[in-house]
């Protein structure tokens, strides 16, 4: 656990991020940060509150609405040695500046034999529950999980958020660092409690490709990422009533993905359910189990998966409920198997 | 030695040009019994849309937390009462 003791200063998630992309500019005049409404609203979901007053417009700057132009910006400023930040306000635009992500950002320092970096970071909000509809609602995780060349973050609490920054702003590869929006602790997208953590003033960079266990168990391991580590902790602490104790991994990055620590807990547990936001098809849950059978099937008893059955993410507050996985999916997944 | 208190007002902190006067308070970043210094920025609330950081106006210790997260008030209400060693 990478908690801290509770009488410490607790910051949200987009609080505890702003301070890491502060203190990164502080100490590297190359890094900025564009955006659509990054500067004078300080991002939709507080993702750059206060830094304009602080960095001026030279660093902190709101973009005209062409994603293609500004990631494509990054991806050049990038390669000439600047460390630039680039925010997709919702993960879902990316299609617009697509070939830019996933032809140049990813695949230039490939393309050039090694010869030029593209040390920048993607930054997107992510993530339904609030009835956004189809195209403001996704997670996107397998997407850019997907493609060769990218770095992908996913944080779940302050802690890690900030740490994660300033990993990400350090790393000389492109790394995409998706925040969910329902973990920002704004007031119109009231968080769950968890992701509101005690946080370090001074920096710490925590390590890609390490997953975090958020509770021990011994029963059934649980992995998941971002705002479903919550439901899982939640779900968890029920399960135990009924003497059920679930071990639940926090994977934190997607690429590199912690097999290990994994692997490790379903040696265990011999269960495994994995649970996700994104679409269940080529995705997420699917892969991680995957990696896991690869290294022995042997290991698993049962095993099971919670993702959005592969339709788009309906607008109507009872249907986007039905295809979340939320809690009790939790809980019934696990009181299904055959412990 | 007697300690002294002191109450944080949402009056003090209202936008200048807010038109509303009802707020909800988003987030306590302390709790009561932590120590804070005089600028420590305790928590914060929103008014129509906007947040607006609480902020400490003395050095002391967190006695009481007035209204929790979620909870909503009224321009002028006080939100928290700071103790003076």
């Amino acid at each position: 656990m990478s908690q801290q003791k509770a009488a410490e200063r607790q910051l949200t998630m987009s609080r505890a991020m702003v301070s890491a992309i502060a203190h990164e500019m502080r100490e590297d005049e190359e890094v900025f940060y564009m955006g659509e409404d990054v500067a004078d609203y300080g991002g939709i979901f507080d993702s750059t509150d206060g830094l304009l007053d602080e960095f001026g417009r030279d660093r902190i700057m709101d973009i005209p609405i062409s994603e293609t132009a500004y990631v494509g910006a990054a991806v050049g400023a990038a390669m000439e040695g600047m460390r630039p930040i680039a925010e997709l306000m919702f993960v879902d635009f990316f299609g617009v500046g697509m070939d830019q992500i996933y032809n140049f950002m990813a695949k230039n320092t490939y393309m050039s034999g090694g010869n030029v970096s593209v040390p920048m970071v993607l930054t997107a909000g992510v993530g339904g529950t609030y009835n956004d509809a189809a195209q403001h609602s996704q997670t996107l995780y397998a997407t850019f999980s997907h493609l060769p060349g990218m770095k992908v973050v996913v944080p779940s609490t302050a802690y890690d958020a900030k740490g994660l920054m300033h990993n990400a702003i350090r790393d000389d590869d492109p790394v995409v660092y998706l925040f969910h929006k329902r973990l920002m602790g704004i007031g119109w997208l009231p968080a769950p409690e968890g992701p509101k953590t005690p946080v370090p003033k001074e920096d710490y960079a925590l390590p890609f490709g390490e997953a975090d266990i958020k509770r021990n168990g011994e029963d059934v391991t649980i992995v998941t990422l971002g705002l479903h580590v919550h439901h899982a902790l939640e779900a968890a602490s029920q399960l135990s009533d009924d003497g059920t104790e679930a071990e639940v991994v926090d994977l934190r990055t997607l690429v590199p993905l912690d097999e290990e620590t994994v692997i490790s807990s379903v040696k265990k547990t011999g269960n495994l359910l994995v649970v996700d936001e994104d679409y269940q098809s080529y995705g997420v849950t699917s892969e991680v189990i995957s990696r896991v059978v690869e290294h022995d099937s042997d290991i698993v008893n049962n095993v099971d998966r919670l993702a959005i059955p592969d339709v788009p993410i309906p607008f109507a507050r009872s249907m986007e409920n039905e295809v979340l996985p939320d809690v009790d999916d939790i809980v019934a997944s696990v009181r299904g198997m055959n412990l | 030695m007697s300690n002294q208190e002191t109450v944080i007002s949402s009056e003090s902190l209202w936008p200048e040009d807010a038109a509303e006067d009802e707020a909800v308070i988003t987030n306590w970043f302390v709790s009561e019994g932590s120590a804070v210094d005089r600028g420590t920025t305790l928590g914060e609330m929103q008014v129509e849309k906007v947040s607006v950081d609480i902020v400490a106006n003395t050095q002391g210790e967190v006695d009481e937390i007035m209204i929790d997260e979620g909870g909503e008030l009224s321009r002028g209400d006080p939100l928290a009462r700071l103790m003076i060693e």
